[in-house]
This record gives structure tokens, C-alpha cells and sequence, in this order.
């Protein structure tokens, strides 16, 4: 639920001197528990992608880019990565074009129901991502209940899971939620008497919605993507239960050299090529976007 | 007129597909829990609680589902504790560092949680801690859980009107007196929720699990996640309910004490 921080703004409150110098003790133990479970571990496994990997036991402390060099210079990883990026990609736009009537149904929503609408949005994403893969199979696999109902229409039996298709369904069902919820954010700031006006201004539906509602929208769009891409490229259960071992992605090549093949130099390199690449993308997806929400403010 | 009631129609109907959408799974998971029949088909076969009872006889199972709850409980403690802490810290005291430890204290949100397990896997190896019991899950687990309570509880630091604390300390009271006659029970409801959203986000949390879980210790999602890549029993299914049941149920407690919207968008109820 990375999409809280989003919207939830902190203020400044007052200005008002802590008189007593006791309230650090607040911060103090949250920040060496971070410290030392978070950003140390995350460090170590920088340093450890650049170790040797020996024959017997887990690394040797002896500098090298050499899985680097493995990881670059294989093109079975260039080829999992791209379907990686390639099923990411496809999710968030599939999000996007689904959450925008969802999200502006919610912030459009009177307000008693608003509170409802929200809790139906938001138990799915509070159910076990397990359970929600579980639904699917029993949907979509090859006696499940879709290809009953194709086969009792004398329809031919359906290919649904196990496939690039399954997992598009299962990753898209799991973010949607994230997509709507950034966008409502930012569409319940914009009164609808903007749009009203841009009507009676003889604007049609269409284009009062286009040229007022969908640009001042873009920041929550902006997030809401950003967000879903992220959680997408490093999804890891659906992936394996909805596209079995038929698609390799890279959060399940990442484990499988972590947990199976016991090498944990080469899966610290790979975890930092998919890191790297993804913080590339994201980059690039930023300066692309500030140019485009520079251009429609004109 | 009669163009705008069209298009308003168009968009309820879109948006009640979506949610049927969304539901569908759940809902399925939840009907073939009751189904008498080994798998599910329509029309259903009748009406059973056996499956539930397979599940009340899988020791691995029940075990899974025990040392889930303890963990959560656990978990929750923890988070909240020190959630709760940092973010009476961040926007009350912190100034010029509000940004850096509002960024340090969300991290555990923005990084993936599969990478976030393997760089802790690494380290508890390398440390000596090892990956033995519940120590490691109990760490990883709350260092995934701790966003949510600081996010929740500075929603309602930050709507908080603090001549109520001076007011009390005016009148004498100290400020630990005041932290728990005053601030406590006004915050109370952010706290609860931001605990609830911990202990659910550890009784479902798959990826951390995974890569610390040890022999003898399953959380219910890793069981489940066994189960599922063999067969597709409806005890599984029964499991599945039961974990959703826990879901909606706290769902539901959030929206009755602080209502999401307020969580959500930071406005008021």
C-alpha cells in the first residue's frame, strides 16, 4: 500500500522549540532498528554482488564484476528482463485505463457512500495475494469454471493460465486497487464545479473532461503509474502460481539462484541489474511525463 | 439532460463490472469452501462444512495458522510501538530533518518486499544470526509493517489541536500524565487502525516469508502457497475463507474507528 504516502500530507504544525531534549528517545529506536535491518542488509547485498562465488561454501571476500559480467553478457537474462519490463508495462496500462472510471466514480460519489466504496476497493488488497491467485486458478484453469462454461456451450477448451495471459489477469486484479485509489487522491481535489463551468462554457462532455478534468488529474496518474510499475516488475507470487514455470520472470530467477543454486553473489547482481533497469526506466518515465504535464498546463 | 443521465449510466455499469471484477476471486475462493464436491462446478454441488473440518485435522495446517497469529501478534506489538513513536517524533518535533525521516521511515514500503527478504536472508547469514525460528520473521516483518502505523497515526497527529495538551499541563498535569489522559485517547483511534493494518499485512505478508522462513516454522500463506502449486484441494479453500474472514473483519473495525477516507485522503470523517 505504498500509495498512502502519496496522499497523506504531513504538515508543519507550529513552530515550537522542544523543551525537552528527552523527545529524541522517540525517534532513537526506530532509526537503529531501520539502520541495522534495513539499510545495512540492503548495503551488504550491494558489496555482495560484487564478490567471488567459490566452488565450496557461499562467497569469498575478494572484489569482482564478474557476475555483473555474467548477468549483462547472457542474453537469456536480457530476454527475462524484457518480458519483465514487457508485463509491467502491460498491467499499468491496463490499470490505468480501468482505475480512471473506478477512481472517478469514487471521488464523484456522495459522500456517505464514499466511505463504502473505499472499503470495497481496499478489502481486496487486504486479502493474502495467496488467496486472490487461488480464486483465479479456480477460474481460469483447464476445468475451471470459465472452460465449464465454454465447453457447456460446446466452445473449444481455453488456454487462460499458465501463460503470459494469466499473469496479465492476476497482476492487474492485484493493482488496480493501488491505480484507483492514487488517481481518486488527486481527482477529489478538483471540484466538479471546474468541470461545470468548462460545460456551460459550451464545452462538450467530452472535451470539458479532456481539456480540464483528465489534465488536472495527471499528478495522481503520474503516481499511480510509477507505483504500479514498481510493485509489478517486482512481483514475484503471481507470476509463479498463475504462469507456473512457463514464464520466467525476474523476481523468480532472482530466488531460484538465492534459495535452489545457492549462489548469493550472482543473485545479489542480478537483484541489482533489475533495480538498476527499473530505476532507469522510471527515469526516463519522469522526464518524459514533466515535459508532457509542462506542455498540457500551457 | 437526458445525455448526462446516459453517461452516468454508462459509468455505473462500467464501475459495478470493475468491482465484480475485483470480488470475483474472493468470492470464488469462498464458494468453494462450502462446496460439498471435490471441485467446484455450476451449478454447486451442495452445501458443506467438510472441507473446514479437513482443515481442523491438517496438522500442518493448524500449525501454520498458530504460528501465523503469534507472529502477527508479535509483529504488531512491535510496529506499533515504534510507529507510534517515530510519528509522534516526525511531526511534532523533527524540522529540518522531517523530510529525510519521513523518507527513512516509508523505505520498507517503496522497496520491494522480495528484495527486502533476500538482502535480510543475506544478512542474517552473514551475521550469524541465521534464519533459525521466529526471530528472523518477527524483524522482517515489522520492518515491513512499521510504515503503515506511522502513516495512519500522523493522519491524526496532524488534525490535532494541541491547546488541548496545554490546557492540561497548565492545569498542573506532567507530561507523561498528559501524553496518556489527553494525547492517548485522542490518537487512540489512529493507533488501532495503524495496528490492525500491521497485524493484517503480517498474518498475509508472502514474500519476506519466503526467503526466511525456517524448517518447522510455516507461516499460513507459505503453507498455502505449498499446497497450491500441487493440488488444488478445497482445503485449501477453507484455509483461504477463513484468512479472508480475518481480512474484511478488520476492514471493517478501521472503517467503524477512523473510517479510511480519513486514512486515505487526510481529510476529516
Amino acid at each position: 500500500m505504498a500509495g498512502l504516502d502519496a496522499t497523506v500530507a504531513v504538515p508543519t504544525p507550529p513552530a515550537r522549540g522542544p523543551r525537552f531534549a528527552w523527545v529524541v528517545f522517540l525517534i532513537v529506536p526506530i532509526i537503529v532498528f531501520l539502520a541495522v535491518f534495513f539499510l545495512i542488509p540492503y548495503a551488504n547485498m550491494v558489496y555482495m554482488s560484487f564478490l567471488v562465488k567459490p566452488a565450496e561454501g557461499a562467497y569469498l571476500k575478494q572484489f569482482t564484476l564478474e557476475n555483473y559480467g555474467r548477468t549483462l553478457g547472457d542474453p537469456f537474462y536480457w530476454r527475462i528482463l524484457r518480458n519483465t519490463f514487457w508485463y509491467s508495462l502491460l498491467t499499468t496500462a491496463i490499470t490505468l485505463v480501468l482505475g480512471y472510471p473506478l477512481a472517478y466514480h469514487i471521488a464523484r460519489a456522495p459522500k456517505r457512500w464514499r466511505g463504502w466504496l473505499l472499503v470495497l476497493l481496499i478489502s481486496p488488497l487486504l486479502v493474502s495475494v495467496i488467496v486472490r491467485s487461488f480464486g483465479w486458478m479456480i477460474l481460469l484453469g483447464r476445468v475451471g469454471l470459465i472452460n465449464q462454461l465454454v465447453k457447456s456451450y460446446g466452445g473449444p477448451e481455453l488456454h487462460l493460465m499458465y501463460n503470459a495471459f494469466g499473469i496479465i489477469v492476476g497482476l492487474v486484479h492485484v493493482y488496480l486497487p493501488f491505480m484507483a485509489l492514487s488517481i481518486a487522491g488527486a481527482l477529489q481535489t478538483i471540484s466538479p464545479d471546474i468541470e461545470r463551468a468548462a460545460r456551460s462554457l459550451g464545452a462538450s462532455p467530452w472535451r470539458a473532461f479532456w481539456r480540464v478534468t483528465w489534465r488536472l488529474s495527471l499528478p495522481g496518474v503520474f503516481a499511480g503509474t510509477l507505483l504500479v510499475f514498481v510493485l509489478a516488475v517486482s512481483s514475484y507470487v503471481i507470476p509463479i502460481l498463475l504462469g507456473a514455470n512457463n514464464v520466467l520472470v525476474m523476481p523468480m530467477v532472482i530466488v531460484q539462484m538465492l534459495l535452489d543454486a545457492f549462489n548469493w553473489p550472482l543473485g545479489s547482481a542480478l537483484a541489482m541489474v533489475l533495480f538498476g533497469f527499473t530505476v532507469l526506466l522510471l527515469w526516463l518515465y519522469v522526464k518524459i511525463m514533466n515535459r508532457a504535464m509542462r506542455w498540457t498546463a500551457r | 439532460m437526458t445525455r448526462r443521465r446516459d453517461r452516468g449510466w454508462v459509468l455505473g455499469v462500467t464501475v459495478t463490472i470493475l468491482y465484480l471484477f475485483l470480488l470475483a476471486p474472493i468470492v470464488i475462493v469462498i464458494l468453494s469452501a462450502f462446496n460439498a464436491g471435490e471441485y467446484l462446478r455450476f451449478p454447486p454441488q451442495g452445501f458443506s462444512l467438510r472441507w473446514f473440518v479437513r482443515f481442523t485435522e491438517s496438522p500442518s495446517f493448524v500449525r501454520a495458522f498458530e504460528f501465523s497469529l503469534r507472529l502477527a501478534v508479535y509483529v504488531t506489538l512491535a510496529s506499533t510501538v515504534l510507529g507510534t513513536m517515530g510519528a509522534l517524533f516526525i511531526v511534532r518535533h523533527a524540522r529540518r530533518v522531517r523530510d529525510a525521516l519521513r523518507l527513512l521511515l516509508l523505505a520498507p514500503l517503496q522497496f520491494p518486499a522480495i528484495l527486502t527478504g533476500i538482502a535480510l536472508l543475506i544478512f542474517f547469514y552473514a551475521t550469524g544470526i541465521g534464519t533459525r525460528g521466529m526471530r528472523p520473521l518477527f524483524i522482517g516483518h515489522t520492518l515491513v509493517t512499521i510504515p503503515y502505523v506511522f502513516l495512519t497515526v500522523s493522519t491524526v497527529l496532524v488534525g490535532f489541536d494541541r491547546s488541548l495538551e496545554e490546557a492540561a499541563r497548565s492545569l498542573g498535569a506532567g507530561p507523561f500524565r498528559t501524553f496518556w489522559r489527553v494525547t492517548l485517547p485522542i490518537i487512540k483511534g489512529g493507533i488501532i487502525s495503524g495496528a490492525l493494518f500491521a497485524f493484517i499485512t503480517s498474518f498475509d505478508q508472502f514474500p519476506i516469508s519466503l526467503l526466511l522462513i525456517s524448517v518447522g516454522n510455516t507461516t499460513l500463506p507459505i503453507a498455502l502457497f505449498d499446497y497450491l502449486r500441487f493440488s488444488f484441494e478445497p482445503t485449501a479453500a477453507a484455509v483461504s475463507t477463513l484468512s479472508v474472514l480475518l481480512s474484511v473483519g478488520i476492514v471493517l473495525l478501521i472503517q467503524r474507528l477512523v473510517g479510511l477516507e480519513s486514512i486515505y485522503w487526510g481529510g476529516p470523517r
